[in-house]
C-alpha cells in the first residue's frame, strides 16, 4: 500500500514540478578523497591553471593571477579556479581579495566538503595575516566542522 | 676717388654683412635640424585591442561566429602556403594560419591549425600534423588608438624590415642618385628654376632629402625663399645623418593615405591598411603600389581610382626594372599581378568609438594624455566583438522598425546598451546610440536618465535580508497610499494599470511591478535602508533620500545600473565594471595590470530570492514577451522600468554568463508611448538570442529550502494541490500552515515525500547520465 501511494506520488510530483523551476543542487556523490584532483576535465582549463602554479611557484605572482583569471574566461563557474585564485591573492598579500576570492569559490563549491573547508582555510590564514584572530579561529571552526 | 672707394667699401661692408646674415642663418638652420632630427620621435598613438578569442575543445562558438572574427583581423579566404593571417573553410572544419602576436604574457608563434566544428560547438583543435592542442589563442582585433592631435597614425619599422624591393622602387622613382648626392640634385634643382622662369611655378626636382624637410619642418606654401631653406636644411641634413637613417625616417613619416579621420603615415601602417599584412611580406607589385602613392594618396587611391593606381604601380615598376633592380621576369610577373587590396573598408581612427570612450576615461586615471597619445602604449581591453555586433545590430534594427511603425511616437528614438559578463564584470560591449560608428554623445557613458522600476530590486533585496519578516511569499498591501514627510512633497504613487490589487504576494508585486505595493513595502523598511542598498550594490552617485527615489525618480547611468545588477547576477559579489584587463609598452613589456576584483555585498541568501524573484519576472511577470527570443528554460532574470510620462523604456537582465542593460528613449527626453517591455525587451531579447545564452542556474545555499507553496493562499501545497508551486526560503522561514488542499491524507503524503525524494534522486541521476 505504502509503496503504491509512493509511485501515485511520484507520478504526480512528476507532473506537478513547475515549469520553469531553478535546476537543482548537483546530487550529492561520495566526495574523491584522492588528493591531487585535477581543476577542470577541460584539458585547457586543466593546463592553465598548472602554468600559474608554476608561476606562482616562481614568484610570478601577476602573472598566475592573469592565467587563472584566462581559465575563469573559460569555465567562470569552477570552484576550483576562485580557489587557486584565492591562494595566489594570499600569497601576493591582497588578504581582503583572498578572502572575497574564497567566498566565492564556496558560493561554487555545492556539495564538496574538502573544496569547502580548504577554502575556509585560506580564508581563515587571510584573516589571521591581516590581524584579525579572533575571525580567524571562526574560519578555522566552520573548516573544521565541514571536514568532518 | 675716395668717393669711388667708400662705395666700393660700402659694397664691401653690404656683402659682409649679408654673409654674416647668412652664415647665422645657416646655424640656426644647423640647429635646427639637428636638434629637432636627432632628438625627433614619433608620436605613436597607444593601441587599443579587443579581447583575444580563446579555441579551445568545447568551446561554444558557431562556425559564423568565428568567420566573421577572422575576416574582421583581416584573414584572407585563400591560402598562402609562405604566409599567416589567411583561412579555409571546408563545411564546420577550417584551416587558419594564425598570425605571430605578442601578448601580455608573452608571444604566441605564428602557427597553422585546424578546426572542427559539431553544431555550435568546436569539436577539435590541432596542428597541422593532425595533433590535438589545447588552448590556441588568435590576435586580437584591434580596436583603435588614442592619436595626437592631428590624428596621424604610423606602425613604426626599421629599414632592415623593409623588402629591398620597395627601397629600390622608391630610389628608382623619387630619387635615383639618393645614394650619390649631397642633398639636392643640381639637375633637378635647374628644372625648378626653369620652370619658374617659364611662368610654371615651382614644381618637382625634390629629393627625398628635400621631402623629408619639407614634411618635417616646413610649412605647405611654395615660394622661392622657402625652397632656399628647404635646400640649404636638406645639406645640413646630410652632412649630419647617414643615408640610412634619413631613408628610415622617410619611410615612416611618408603620408600614404586616408583613413576616415585617421591619417596613414609610413609604410608600416600603409602595409597593414592596405594589405593587412606586415611589411616584410609584401610581394614586388604591393611594395610597387605603396610607392606609388607617395606622389598623391588621394589621386592614386587604389579603392578609389584603381585605373590610375594601376598606371602609377606600373610606372614604378618600369623605372625599377630600367635601373635593374628587377629582373625581367620579376617585372613581368609584378606587372602581372591584380590590384590586391583588402576590400575591407577602413574603419577611422576606431569602429567602436563609445566603447573607446569608456576605455580612454579609465585610462587616464592611471596614465598622462601626452603619453597616451605619442607613447605607444599597448591597451589590452575586455570588448568582445562577437556581443558588440550582436547589441549594435539589435539596437539599429530594432529602433529602425518602432520609428517605421511609430511604435512608440515620432521618429528619432535613441537608445544605449550596456554588456558585461555576470561573473568577472568585464565590459563586452557599449553601444552609446543607434549610429554606432557616431563619435559624438554617448548615451551609455554621458547620460543619467530618471531609471524607474529598475530601483525596485533595491527595495525587495533590503526585504529580503531579514527572513524572518519578508519571504516571496508574504502578503503587501497594495491599497491606495500617501506619504507626507516634513520637507518633501507628498507622494501618491500609483500603479501603472491605474488600478489597486489589494493583498499580493511579495514576489508578485515586484513580478508585476506594483507601485503602490513597493512603495508602502520600501517607506516601511525605511528610505535610508533602501539607499544603503542600492550603495552596497555598487552604485556611487549620491541619491537624494526622497521616498520617490524609491520608485525611480533617481536618475543613474547606464553604468551605474549595470553595476547595481552585475552586484545581484554575480551572486551577491561586487565586482567593479573593468574595460581594461593589461597595459603594455610598445615592445610588450607589462606595465599594468587590473586585476578582477570582489567583494562579498550581500550574503547568497537574500540574493538567491531575489534572483529567483526577479526570474518570476519572466516566467509570469512584467517580461512575459520574452519569451519571444528566449526559451524559458534558461531561466532568465530580469527588471522592466518605465518612467514618468513613459520617457524613458529600460531593461536590465542577465543569463548565466552575460548581463545586458537596454535604454530607449528620445534625446530631448519629451513624454512618449515608451515602456520597459515593449520597447526595451525586443532590443534585448534580440540581442541575447544572438548570442546562445546558457540557462541561468544561481548556486543554491545550504540554508535555502524548496518549499512546496498553494498559490491560493500562500499556505504549504503539496503534491495535491493543483497549482502548488516550489519556492525558496530561507530555513525556517517558510510558512507553517498548510492548505486546506493537502486535506486528510496529509499525513500520508509526509510520510511518503522521503521516498518520494529518494527515488526523485536516483532518477534524476539517471537521467543526468
Amino acid at each position: 500500500m505504502r509503496t503504491a501511494i509512493a509511485v501515485a506520488a511520484l507520478v504526480a510530483g512528476c507532473a506537478a514540478m513547475p515549469e520553469g523551476a531553478p535546476p537543482r543542487a548537483p546530487v550529492e556523490e561520495p566526495a574523491a578523497a584522492k588528493p591531487p584532483v585535477p581543476a577542470s576535465d577541460n584539458i585547457a582549463v586543466a593546463n592553465l591553471v598548472v602554468n600559474a602554479r608554476g608561476d606562482a611557484a616562481a614568484g610570478r605572482l601577476a602573472n598566475a593571477g592573469a592565467t587563472l583569471e584566462r581559465a575563469l574566461r573559460i569555465e567562470p563557474r569552477n570552484p576550483r579556479l576562485w580557489q587557486e585564485l584565492a591562494r595566489v591573492r594570499l600569497k601576493q598579500g591582497e588578504f581582503a581579495q583572498a578572502e572575497s576570492v574564497a567566498l566565492r569559490s564556496n558560493a561554487w563549491a555545492g556539495t564538496d566538503p574538502a573544496l569547502r573547508t580548504e577554502n575556509w582555510r585560506l580564508i581563515a590564514e587571510a584573516r589571521e595575516a591581516r590581524g584579525d584572530a579572533q575571525g580567524a579561529r571562526a574560519a578555522l571552526e566552520t573548516a573544521a566542522r565541514m571536514g568532518q | 676717388m675716395t668717393r669711388r672707394f667708400s662705395l666700393k667699401r660700402l659694397l664691401w661692408y653690404v656683402a659682409l654683412l649679408g654673409m654674416l646674415l647668412a652664415a647665422g642663418y645657416t646655424l640656426f638652420l644647423d640647429w635646427r635640424v639637428r636638434d629637432e632630427f636627432e632628438g625627433r620621435r614619433f608620436a605613436l598613438p597607444a593601441r587599443i585591442y579587443a579581447r583575444p578569442l580563446e579555441l579551445h575543445a568545447a568551446l561554444r562558438l558557431p562556425p559564423a561566429a568565428l568567420e566573421r572574427e577572422l575576416r574582421d583581423l583581416g584573414y584572407r579566404n585563400t591560402p598562402l602556403d609562405s604566409e599567416w593571417g589567411w583561412y579555409t573553410r571546408n563545411g564546420d572544419d577550417f584551416e587558419i594560419a594564425i598570425r605571430q602576436f605578442v601578448f601580455w604574457d608573452g608571444p604566441q608563434q605564428a602557427t597553422r591549425v585546424r578546426l572542427a566544428f559539431n553544431g555550435t560547438t568546436l569539436a577539435s583543435l590541432r596542428d597541422a600534423q593532425g595533433k590535438d592542442l589545447d588552448l590556441v589563442r588568435l590576435e586580437p582585433l584591434l580596436i583603435g588608438g588614442i592619436y595626437p592631435a592631428n590624428n596621424e597614425d604610423r606602425v613604426l619599422v626599421r629599414l632592415n624590415d623593409v623588402p629591398k624591393h620597395l627601397v629600390n622602387a622608391l630610389i628608382a622613382t623619387e630619387d635615383h642618385k639618393f645614394y650619390s648626392h649631397a642633398g639636392f640634385d643640381p639637375r633637378g634643382l635647374a628644372r625648378a628654376a626653369l620652370s619658374i622662369v617659364s611662368g610654371k611655378g615651382l614644381q618637382g626636382g625634390s629629393t627625398i632629402t628635400q621631402q623629408l624637410v619639407k614634411n618635417f619642418f616646413l610649412t605647405r606654401e611654395r615660394t622661392l625663399s622657402r625652397k632656399l631653406t628647404e635646400l640649404i636644411m636638406a645639406v645640413l641634413l646630410e652632412v649630419h645623418f647617414e643615408k640610412n637613417e634619413i631613408l628610415e625616417t622617410y619611410l615612416n613619416e611618408i603620408y600614404l593615405g586616408q583613413d576616415r579621420d585617421r591619417a596613414v603615415h609610413g609604410v608600416g601602417l600603409a602595409a597593414q591598411h592596405y594589405f593587412g599584412k606586415p611589411i616584410q611580406n609584401l610581394t614586388v607589385a604591393e611594395g610597387a603600389l605603396l610607392v606609388a602613392l607617395a606622389k598623391g594618396p588621394a589621386i592614386y587611391d587604389p579603392r578609389r581610382h584603381p585605373e590610375r593606381a594601376l598606371e602609377r604601380r606600373n610606372l614604378v615598376l618600369r623605372e625599377s626594372r630600367d635601373l635593374g633592380f628587377l629582373t625581367l621576369e620579376q617585372y613581368a610577373g609584378a606587372r602581372a599581378e591584380k590590384l590586391l587590396v583588402n576590400a575591407r573598408p577602413g574603419t577611422g581612427t576606431s569602429p567602436y568609438p563609445a566603447f573607446l570612450q569608456l576605455v580612454h576615461v579609465q585610462l587616464r586615471r592611471d596614465y598622462a594624455d601626452a603619453d597616451l597619445r605619442s607613447e605607444g602604449l599597448r591597451v589590452f581591453t575586455t570588448l568582445d566583438p562577437r556581443a558588440q555586433g550582436a547589441a549594435e545590430r539589435a539596437l539599429a534594427d530594432r529602433l529602425a522598425q518602432f520609428d517605421r511603425e511609430k511604435r512608440f511616437g515620432d521618429a528619432g528614438l535613441e537608445g544605449a546598451i550596456v554588456v558585461t559578463d555576470t561573473q568577472s564584470g568585464e565590459v563586452q560591449a557599449l553601444v552609446g546610440g543607434r549610429d554606432a560608428r557616431y563619435r559624438g554623445f554617448n548615451r551609455a557613458l554621458d547620460a543619467a536618465r530618471p531609471v524607474g522600476s529598475l530601483l525596485k530590486p533595491a527595495i525587495y533585496l533590503t526585504a529580503l535580508t531579514e527572513p524572518a519578516r519578508y519571504t516571496l511569499v508574504t502578503p503587501l498591501n497594495d491599497e491606495p497610499f500617501l506619504w507626507t514627510s516634513r520637507g518633501a512633497p507628498d507622494w501618491l504613487p500609483e500603479n501603472y494599470d491605474r488600478e489597486y490589487h489589494g493583498e499580493v504576494p511579495l514576489r508578485t508585486a515586484l513580478a508585476l511591478s506594483y507601485n503602490v505595493a513597493t512603495a508602502r513595502l520600501g517607506t516601511g523598511l525605511g528610505v535610508e535602508r533602501v539607499l544603503d542598498t542600492v550603495r552596497r550594490l555598487g552604485v556611487e552617485r549620491p541619491i537624494q533620500p526622497y521616498a520617490s527615489s524609491l520608485l525611480g525618480a533617481v536618475s543613474l547611468s547606464m553604468l551605474d545600473v549595470a553595476q547595481m545588477y552585475q552586484t545581484i547576477a554575480s551572486g551577491g559579489f561586487r565586482t567593479p565594471l573593468r574595460a581594461i584587463r593589461e597595459v603594455t609598452t610598445q615592445e610588450g613589456q607589462p606595465l599594468k595590470r587590473y586585476p578582477l576584483a570582489v567583494e562579498q555585498a550581500f550574503p547568497p541568501e537574500p540574493i538567491y530570492l531575489l534572483t529567483f524573484a526577479l526570474q518570476d519576472v519572466v516566467r509570469e511577470g512584467t517580461a512575459k514577451s520574452l519569451r519571444n527570443w528566449l526559451a524559458p528554460e534558461l531561466g532568465a532574470a530580469a527588471k522592466t522600468g518605465t518612467t514618468d510620462e513613459q520617457r524613458d523604456a529600460w531593461f536590465a537582465g542577465f543569463t548565466a554568463g552575460r548581463l545586458g542593460i537596454v535604454w530607449v528613449g528620445y534625446d530631448d527626453n519629451r513624454a512618449a508611448r515608451l515602456t520597459g517591455a515593449g520597447a526595451a525587451l525586443p532590443v534585448w531579447g534580440e540581442m541575447m538570442a544572438a548570442l546562445d545564452p546558457e540557462p541561468l542556474a544561481v548556486p543554491r545555499p545550504d540554508s535555502i529550502e524548496m518549499v512546496s507553496i498553494d498559490p491560493q493562499n500562500g499556505l504549504r501545497g503539496g503534491l495535491l494541490c493543483p497549482g502548488s508551486v516550489e519556492l525558496p526560503f530561507t530555513k525556517g522561514s517558510a510558512p507553517e500552515g498548510r492548505s486546506p488542499c493537502t486535506g486528510s491524507i496529509d499525513s500520508a503524503i509526509q510520510a511518503v515525500e522521503p521516498v518520494v525524494g529518494r527515488a526523485k534522486s536516483w532518477l534524476e541521476r539517471l537521467f543526468s547520465r
